[in-house]
């Protein structure tokens, strides 16, 4: 008899099921049903923060750590595949590999100096990364071509625009399809545990047994990987960088803010976030062009947010489908003798039926 | 023999020198007790020892090696586990979860849930009598219920040294007996206790030998018998 929480299809299993499904149906049919390269070329800057906040949840989610400086570690996934295309000849994809592979060696240095202080002062130590890796980029000029910026020869020469825009929307689907399954792995196994247990109690888990320090290391490491290709990939397709964009504070704020609006602790929930704020940035982007009112009809958009969702639109969603179905209202529901029994009969069955 | 001892452990925050000089050891095998005032440096002890507060001088040998300078989840996995005095549990896990989380695996990339693991953990539910709990959040508990899951998840990590800070804080007397009658059976089947706690009528009925501190000295210790008749320690606690 399986155990309790496996036992049900919950209407919240379902429906995200459901909504998983036509997820991957209409991203794999958009390109072609997307009616100007222009909308096609959003829906990749959305699936770019999706990978991005992915990415970003593999510290926040896991461990609870809130970094604002994962915008740096795109930032040199970026510029780390345009100069191992532009200056040390690699070709494009090889160039992204290495580049991604780089930014994760860089992290173990990072992380082992930021993820030593907690809370409000890891924070800080995260957006210093950004202003340093900023700093650097701009002033070494003779390297990374400072503020001109740095062209990124294309992939693909000779394909036309809107065919180069298909092509980046499917690998970006591929490469937000890898880290969502990487972020499922950590989450079911015993490591995500470990990690889980540094989220809400950290002294505790080291009490415990759990190497915290260690467990924080690795998965920052991974999460660096994840958002090197990223920036990498997003250099390919863009094939122009310039420091101000790619070593931003935004761009981490974006990672925090959606995967915060979507819920944390779930696996779609920087996915749904990004849906969320990346249409909402490029809808307010054209409505109100390039003044600084899409950054507050954001900020607008997070408040709200916070205020009626503090754990994330996914939780909330979850939790209405479990008012509509009264069955599974309580968690500790009161258990009557007849099913401790039948509980009880149906493990021996199959302590049975896995001793014959 | 593995046994539990501090040389000259000292801690002091500030100017208050909070454990001086401390040099203890306790009962391998047995029910340990560590009594004093508030204030006396009972807690900060189990911190040193645990390694989550780094003494400014002084060591702590368990089983002669020298662990003081270990990281805390090191020495819990040289055998030493503890309980926290305001009781520590993983709020927004579930009872089963937080028990599973104080496993220690050989494989950290298998499934959380392995079937040895969850009869292991379900097992100390059980033994707790808080086993019909196992699929609730540990915040929708009531304290009594808390303190029994952060024992089990002790228990769980296998220690062969149990620390428990306070264990009948804010506990009803029922609960109280059940704690005590836990600890002795635990104890027959090899565990070491120290156990700081207030409530002597605890302390007198489970403990084999008890250690008293004042201002971060132990200044009396003996089996219950001896301590209660003791004039140094009615003086520290009455202020005769």
């Amino acid at each position: 008899m399986p155990s309790v929480s496996e036992r049900l299809v919950t209407p919240g299993r379902a429906a995200g099921g459901v909504a998983l499904v036509a997820f991957a149906a209409v991203a794999l049919a958009y390109p072609s049903i997307a009616p100007n390269p222009y909308l096609l070329s959003v829906g990749i800057v959305v699936l770019n923060y999706a990978v991005l906040s992915t990415s970003w949840n593999f510290v926040g989610g896991f461990t609870g750590y809130i970094s604002l400086g994962h915008g740096a570690l795109a930032g040199l996934g970026a510029y780390g595949t345009g100069l191992l295309v532009t200056k040390g000849g690699l070709p494009s994809f090889g160039a992204l590999v290495v580049a991604a592979l780089l930014v994760a060696a860089l992290a173990v240095p990072i992380g082992y100096a930021a993820l030593r202080v907690r809370g409000a002062s890891f924070v800080i130590v995260s957006i210093a990364l950004v202003l340093v890796t900023l700093l650097v980029f701009q002033s070494w000029a003779s390297f990374t071509g400072g503020s001109r910026g740095l062209n990124v020869p294309r992939p693909f020469p000779g394909m036309l625009r809107p065919e180069h825009h298909r092509v980046f929307f499917y690998l970006f689907l591929a490469l937000l399809a890898v880290a969502l399954l990487v972020w499922w792995l950590i989450d079911r196994s015993r490591f995500g545990l470990g990690l889980k247990a540094i989220r809400e109690d950290e002294d505790k888990a080291e009490a415990l047994g759990t190497p915290t320090f260690a467990y924080k290391l690795v998965v920052f490491v991974v999460s660096a990987f994840f958002t090197g290709l990223a920036g990498g990939l997003y250099a390919l397709w863009f094939g122009d960088l310039d420091p101000i964009f790619q070593f931003s504070i935004l761009t981490g704020s974006y990672m925090v803010l959606m995967a915060l609006l979507g819920g944390v602790r779930n696996l779609f929930g920087p996915l749904v976030g990004a849906l969320v704020v990346g249409v909402a940035l490029e809808y307010f982007k054209v409505e109100f062009g390039n003044t600084p009112l899409h950054l507050v009809a954001t900020g607008v958009l997070l408040a709200l947010v916070v205020l009626f969702m503090p754990d994330g639109v996914l939780p909330a969603l979850g939790s209405l489908l479990r008012r509509l179905d009264r069955t599974t209202d309580s968690s500790i529901r009161e258990v009557t003798a007849a099913e401790l029994a039948a509980q009880r009969i149906g493990g021996e069955q199959h302590a049975q039926s896995r001793n014959g | 023999m593995r046994s539990l001892e501090t040389v000259e452990l000292t801690k002091a925050f500030g100017g208050n020198v909070v454990l001086d000089k401390t040099t203890v050891s306790f009962r391998h095998g047995k029910v340990n007790a560590l009594i004093g005032p508030n204030g006396s440096g009972k807690t900060t002890f189990f911190n040193c020892v645990t390694g989550m507060i780094r003494p400014d001088s002084g060591r702590v040998l368990y089983g002669g090696a020298d662990i003081t300078r270990r990281a805390p989840h090191a020495i819990a996995r040289a055998g030493i586990g503890r309980t926290f005095q305001l009781c520590r549990v993983f709020p927004r896990m579930t009872v089963l979860d937080n028990v599973l989380a104080a496993a220690r695996p050989a494989n950290l990339f298998r499934g959380a849930r392995g079937r040895a693991e969850v009869d292991r953990a379900r097992g100390w539910l059980t033994k707790l009598g808080i086993e019909h709990l196992a699929g609730a959040e540990a915040r929708n508990l009531s304290w009594g219920q808390q303190k029994l899951l952060e024992l089990a998840g002790v228990l769980m990590s296998e220690p062969e040294t149990v620390l428990l800070d306070e264990p009948a804080g804010g506990v009803n007397p029922a609960l109280l007996d059940r704690i005590g009658g836990l600890v002795r059976e635990l104890n027959a089947e090899g565990r070491t206790f120290v156990i700081v706690e207030h409530n002597m009528d605890l302390v007198m009925s489970i403990s084999d030998h008890i250690v008293v501190f004042d201002r971060g000295r132990p200044i009396a210790e003996g089996p219950p018998a001896a301590i209660r008749s003791d004039e140094r320690v009615l003086g520290a606690y009455l202020g005769v």
